[in-house]
């Protein structure tokens, strides 16, 4: 029981970053239709600017998560204006190979300015608490609780806000919005701002337990963009979930059968799931 | 850039000729292809880190003569993100582009890639890896730096078993270098009398969490674990089984360093009854600890083995080039064994005596263990 439950918390803790980071790649993908595959150099931006704040500055370790969602949101919105924005009229392909492309110009500049040794930031929650032979470490506890309060306050955001509302009505009916009037441009900006502030959050939350390099984002990237597929290309709560059975299935599997296995666990399921749902578990627009 | 090169080049030569046989240095290139981007692009700039201090020290010293003629080095480094088929097409260029002697190479997959074809293109591979099937090829133009790490598993699995139990645990990682580990010190263990009770290797390139694996390892209540990787996720991984309450011993694969991977976890207390490779900073000889005061000055680092070995190999090279008075690659080969053995010492931190007949590199193998919270070196 005790493995049992163990893996639950390990599962938990794993879904809960993965789900974060799902989120913001469906905001996007769901609001304004592109892919970015750059979400995943957001998130490794993320993780160095904590590092920064926390180890060059010296200052706490939520301050150094505010400060580090703050610039990443707003790298988020620089490349809004200065590429997406920019090819609003181009097909699709090009959104593609623009995202491929700040992600290699991310990872470029961050390899420049840190080099690439692997570095690690420790946060005040490096405890381990034995709940009867449960290992629960504070980090982890703290990962689940910030996801919890997170995906809660962007659903009210969402919902009872008219700054939420627009995004929404984008989401839904692009011509309709622009019908009533809302600001394509400021939508837009936003959610790649909320985008990148969720990615730098998970990185923070999550960098305690790995380790912080340039090549980082390739370990969650990939996991998102599963995760957005099974959940439903743009579901907020199709990433919520998407990211727990990702996170189950690793942990589980990684027990139970073997760590070498348990992305073909994980990759199964999708396969089970979309030939079953072909349109994502959460189809788009759920909102 | 490239072609204002050519053009400088051409122009140099044209000149050259012009003076008849004035003493000019000529540049001779040697080739790198290694991982310079992605998840181990560390590891590679460590190497040529090494190759660069050497050529650096090489042309301070006003280069080296051949024949009577004065030449200086060039590394041309080129990046094959650990991949086989990048590193071929990478020897490829370089031989036709660079026209290379030598290739260092920091990975085994790329070394058999390019032994494919490095006699027949003729030209020298300087082969970075512990593997101990690349010179048992007989490939002719192949030299192996490091020492294999067979000797490895058998002096660890000897000490691991006689001090601490024969429980063993596989932790280890997935990638071909680690599983060819993993498999021999299998073999080994149990042919010791020893017990695999469990077998997880962690995927460092695909987990983002290695928590799950390592309880797995720590739930069958191992004596003693075997890890490996990188050192800072190796370093991860021994920090997460203390975490959860795992006191056993472990045996750290030859990628690892124990230096490295207790920078991770603050300290070698952690990693109290670890066997693993002697650090390079544990070396209490004159050659090892010489080169890391001049490493850290150039780039304020302390250095690993990888700068260490391919610093010597390049000097090496560069002494047998000379004495052998040549830069054809079988000449060389056959000069390379005397040459390090009689190479000024402060040039070889690993004091290498010689290179066997089958190419591999002739070095004493220590090994450290981790007592009381110090490194303690043991022959073997």
């Amino acid at each position: 029981m005790t493995t049992f439950l163990q893996q639950v918390f390990n599962g938990l803790t794993l879904g809960s970053i993965y789900g974060l980071v799902a989120l913001g790649l469906t905001l996007v993908y769901g609001i304004l239709h592109i892919p970015n595959f750059a979400h995943g150099a957001l998130y490794m931006v993320g993780a160095f600017m904590s590092y920064f704040f926390m180890v060059d500055m010296g200052v706490h370790y939520w301050i150094a998560m505010a400060g580090s969602a703050v610039v990443v949101a707003v790298l988020g919105i620089i490349c809004e204006r200065l590429v997406f924005h920019q090819l609003r009229n181009s097909p699709p392909i090009h959104d593609k190979i623009a995202a491929i492309g700040i992600l290699l110009f991310l990872e470029a500049m961050v390899h420049m300015f840190w080099g690439s040794e692997f570095r690690r930031m420790s946060s005040p929650f490096g405890g381990v608490m034995n709940l009867d032979g449960v290992y629960l470490r504070e980090q982890g506890i703290l990962i689940i609780a910030s996801t919890v309060v997170l995906v809660v306050a962007l659903n009210l955001f969402l919902r009872k806000t008219m700054v939420g509302a627009t995004i929404i009505a984008m989401a839904q009916n692009r011509e309709g919005a622009f019908l009533v009037g809302i600001d394509a441009n400021r939508v837009a900006m936003m959610t790649f701002a909320i985008s990148g502030g969720l990615a730098a959050i998970a990185a923070t939350l999550y960098a305690p337990l790995n380790l912080v390099y340039p090549a980082m984002g390739h370990l969650v990237i990939m996991k998102a963009f599963v995760i957005i597929i099974l959940g439903g290309m743009g579901s907020i709560p199709g990433a919520i979930v998407g990211g727990m059975i990702i996170g189950f299935a690793e942990a589980f599997g990684g027990y139970y059968i073997s760590t070498a296995y348990k992305d073909v666990i994980a990759f199964s399921l999708l396969v089970v799931i979309l030939s079953i749902r072909p349109q994502g578990l959460f189809a788009k627009g759920a909102h | 850039m490239k072609t204002a090169k050519k053009l400088g080049l051409a122009v140099a030569v044209a000149t050259t000729m012009g003076m008849s046989s004035a003493a000019m240095a000529e540049e001779v290139n040697i080739g790198f292809s290694g991982p310079l981007s992605g998840g181990a692009a560390l590891y590679g700039e460590n190497v040529l880190s090494g190759l660069r201090m050497a050529a650096d020290e090489i042309n301070a010293a006003g280069g080296f003569d051949i024949d009577g003629e004065n030449h200086t080095i060039n590394i041309e480094a080129l990046d094959d993100q650990y991949s086989p088929a990048q590193a071929a097409t990478n020897a490829k260029r370089l031989v036709q582009e660079s026209n290379v002697p030598a290739i260092f190479i920091p990975h085994s997959g790329g070394i058999f890639a390019l032994m494919d074809f490095n006699v027949e293109d003729d030209f020298l591979i300087m082969a970075y890896t512990s593997v101990p099937t690349i010179t048992e090829q007989g490939n002719p133009l192949t030299v192996r730096i490091p020492p294999t790490f067979d000797g490895y598993v058998n002096a660890f699995t000897d000490y691991a078993i006689e001090n601490w139990g024969t429980k063993l645990a596989m932790g280890g990682a997935t990638h071909e270098y680690a599983k060819i580990w993993a498999s021999m010190i299998e073999k080994a263990w149990t042919a010791k009398g020893g017990e695999v009770v469990a077998k997880n290797p962690m995927d460092y390139n695909k987990s983002a969490d290695f928590f799950t694996g390592v309880s797995r390892l720590v739930s069958e209540e191992p004596d003693v674990m075997f890890v490996g990787g990188a050192s800072e996720p190796t370093g991860l991984v021994m920090q997460q089984a203390r975490q959860l309450g795992y006191e056993g011993a472990f045996i750290m694969m030859d990628q690892a360093k124990i230096g490295e991977a207790a920078n991770v976890v603050g300290g070698l207390e952690l990693l109290e009854d670890t066997v693993g490779v002697m650090p390079l900073g544990a070396y209490q000889t004159d050659a090892a600890q010489n080169f890391i005061k001049r490493y850290e000055e150039e780039y304020g680092k302390t250095p690993g083995s990888e700068a260490a070995f391919n610093y010597l190999a390049l000097h090496g090279l560069v002494e047998a080039m000379e004495e052998a008075d040549s830069m054809d690659p079988t000449v060389v080969r056959a000069a390379l064994g005397d040459a390090i053995g009689n190479m000024d010492v402060g040039k070889n931190p690993y004091e290498v005596e010689g290179v066997d007949e089958k190419g591999g590199f002739i070095t004493a193998p220590t090994m450290a263990i981790v007592k009381d919270g110090e490194i303690v070196e043991k022959e073997f």
